[in-house]
């Protein structure tokens, strides 16, 4: 039955794609030049300004300066060998995971329970959706601004609710643990609209019918979320994932304005290494190496995200 | 629904008020959540703003909301600053001559891609991944080397093209899924009536095309409006800054910090943005989502 099923829809498919390739051919009358000229310009900007960089990280990475704008002189792979060895480097991959890994905790938290108030949301209150989308609007330099004046020790808001709660103040930004968890805050406040987006839009494709059924059958809420809706919406909470340790491992403004990469080196991550070994030390071909490893994390991120679209189909909707 | 009521009717009356409880608890949980959602998303921005009109000694000295001395000094000494002025300007036309750019590229490269049949068709699918792998982090170094080779740091063009290739391979992407809906009956229409390439899209595809296309300019908008690590790699010299390095720079200053100029400062960043957004907030939480998911 089933298998028939298959064949069938198979064979609509087929069909379907048959009908509408001749829609897909060119526009009669023009000149065979035409779409190449059309499209030239933005793949040319592409490539010199996305894909050349990633040649040259890999190449630079491979040579070695003496001093600033001397020759390079070919050194293989020393520069991640060395990389590797090296305790500070090894540090700044220690605290790159934990604050992705917070960041993901967190934001997939939030986003979840954000996203399911949101879904059962109607009528005057949906301005709210709208107001989710603010802290995408607000870039990451500002971000860390305004965590820094809200958690800050002495007149920040965050204390003082502290305190009203009996909790004592706390010293944000020269207690190493605090420090890291206030990046992870402004960077999952930076990234949260994405998320809660994503998982909303997932919730509205759902299908209410399943949702009525479960409840005719007896089931509660909570119940309801973990069996139907959340693996119902695994696409988009995949999706989010990924999405978020993007922003994460790529993150530099709201770190660098937020801590520093302080105290004690807290809260350097590998961002904070590349900017520091590229722009304060002058260590280009070493920062190159930094850049190859962050675009080979980037890359494995990428992996999972083809593989996520592949298997839900996700450019379909 | 009939179902529900059906379910509802067979229920004895304590398991009626069992449900009832439930619901309210339910309904209750919700606003709870609501209620911490709005507090997350907006009383960061709020609580900066009060910050902004108090006087420096009044942000430690007076804790409440409602600042009981409110002055203007916050944005008077960020107004004051010649760094402020050059960055907002700058920004505004690093802003303007992205949207425009990118426009420009990704409207006639979509175009094609939807429309004709060519090599190098295959290279969209680049255009989806190429911006997942590359992050603008990993840019900073490599056109950092590129713009000094070629003479060109610190100029606002430079930034400008910079950013373009960052929101490309999205706006083209974007524009793609929308040519898909225009009607190609329309354009043949309009073929036969004798209108050539120029006219066809200068007349049919673009008026259609409209709302996407306001979408992408105030996504390059924003992204070059907020981009940090370019600015920081591309620029050396205080004249040619845009807002997010010149508040860094200001968090930096060592001393007695201004922090009302800083929440001033933050405050100016975000609010003009919020205006226009609120404008065509329709348009970009579609462009947003659409971005992420392709």
């Amino acid at each position: 039955m089933t298998t028939r099923r298959a064949t069938e829809r198979r064979r609509r498919r087929r069909a379907k794609r048959a009908a509408s390739r001749p829609d897909r051919g060119s526009l009669v009358g023009h000149s065979k030049a035409t779409p190449y000229v059309l499209s030239a310009p933005a793949i040319l900007a592409v490539s010199v300004l996305l894909a050349f960089p990633v040649v040259y990280a890999v190449w630079g990475s491979l040579y070695d300066t003496e001093f600033i704008g001397g020759p390079g002189r070919f050194v293989g792979f020393q520069q991640y060998v060395d990389l590797f060895q090296d305790p500070k480097f090894l540090w700044s991959m220690s605290r790159t995971f934990v604050f992705v890994f917070g960041v993901l905790i967190l934001g997939m938290t939030l986003g979840l329970v954000f996203g399911f108030a949101l879904h059962q949301v109607t009528g005057g209150m949906r301005f709210l959706r709208g107001v989710t989308i603010v802290p995408y609007l607000v870039s990451g330099i500002a971000t860390a601004v305004i965590f820094r004046l809200i958690l800050n020790q002495n007149f920040g808001q965050v204390n003082r609710f502290l305190e009203f709660l009996g909790i004592p103040a706390q010293a944000w930004f020269s207690d190493p643990n605090l420090a890291m968890l206030a990046s992870i805050l402004a960077q999952v406040w930076a990234d949260l609209p994405l998320a809660v987006l994503l998982i909303l839009g997932g919730l509205q494709l759902m299908d209410p019918q399943l949702l009525d059924a479960a409840e005719v059958d007896g089931a509660t809420g909570w119940k309801r979320a973990w069996r139907i809706s959340i693996p119902l919406i695994t696409p988009q909470i995949s999706l989010s994932t990924i999405l978020l340790s993007y922003q994460a491992l790529t993150s530099l403004g709201v770190i660098i304005a937020l801590t520093g990469g302080g105290p004690v080196d807290a809260t350097r991550t590998l961002t904070i290494a590349l900017y520091e070994t590229a722009f304060v030390d002058l260590e280009t071909n070493e920062a190159l190496a930094i850049v190859v490893v962050i675009l080979l994390f980037n890359a494995l991120l990428t992996l999972g995200y083809v593989g996520l679209s592949r298997r839900y189909n996700l450019d379909e909707q | 629904m009939s179902a529900q009521t059906r379910s509802r009717s067979q229920r004895t009356p304590g398991e009626r008020f069992v449900a009832a409880v439930r619901r309210r608890l339910r309904r209750t949980g919700i606003w709870v959540v609501l209620a911490f959602l709005a507090v997350w998303t907006i009383f960061p921005i709020l609580l900066t703003l009060s910050i902004s009109f108090k006087t420096r000694a009044d942000v430690s000295a007076d804790p409440g909301f409602i600042p009981s001395n409110p002055t203007l000094q916050g944005y008077a000494s960020v107004l004051a600053q010649e760094g402020f002025r050059s960055a907002f300007i700058n920004s505004l036309v690093v802003g303007l001559g992205t949207s425009v750019l990118t426009l420009a590229l990704a409207v006639p490269a979509a175009y094609a891609f939807v429309r004709f049949r060519f090599r190098g068709r295959h290279l969209l699918l680049l255009f989806t991944l190429l911006p997942r792998l590359i992050p603008g982090l990993g840019l900073m170094v490599p056109l950092y080397r590129l713009a000094v080779w070629l003479g060109a740091i610190d100029q606002l063009l430079t930034l400008i093209v910079a950013f373009t290739g960052t929101v490309l391979p999205l706006a083209v992407w974007l524009l793609v899924g929308f040519f898909q809906h225009v009607p190609r009956e329309l354009e043949e229409a309009a073929m036969v009536d004798g209108a050539a390439l120029p006219k066809r899209v200068r007349y049919v595809v673009l008026p259609l095309a409209l709302p996407a296309m306001i979408t992408i300019g105030v996504l390059a908008f924003r992204e070059a409006w907020n981009e940090f690590n370019l600015v920081l790699a591309l620029t050396s010299s205080p004249g040619s800054r845009t807002l997010p390095y010149e508040l860094f720079l200001m968090t930096q200053t060592t001393g007695f910090q201004n922090n009302p100029g800083q929440a001033a400062f933050a405050i100016m960043t975000i609010i003009p943005f919020i205006f226009v957004y609120l404008r065509i907030e329709r348009f970009v939480v579609g462009g947003i989502t659409s971005g992420a998911v392709k």
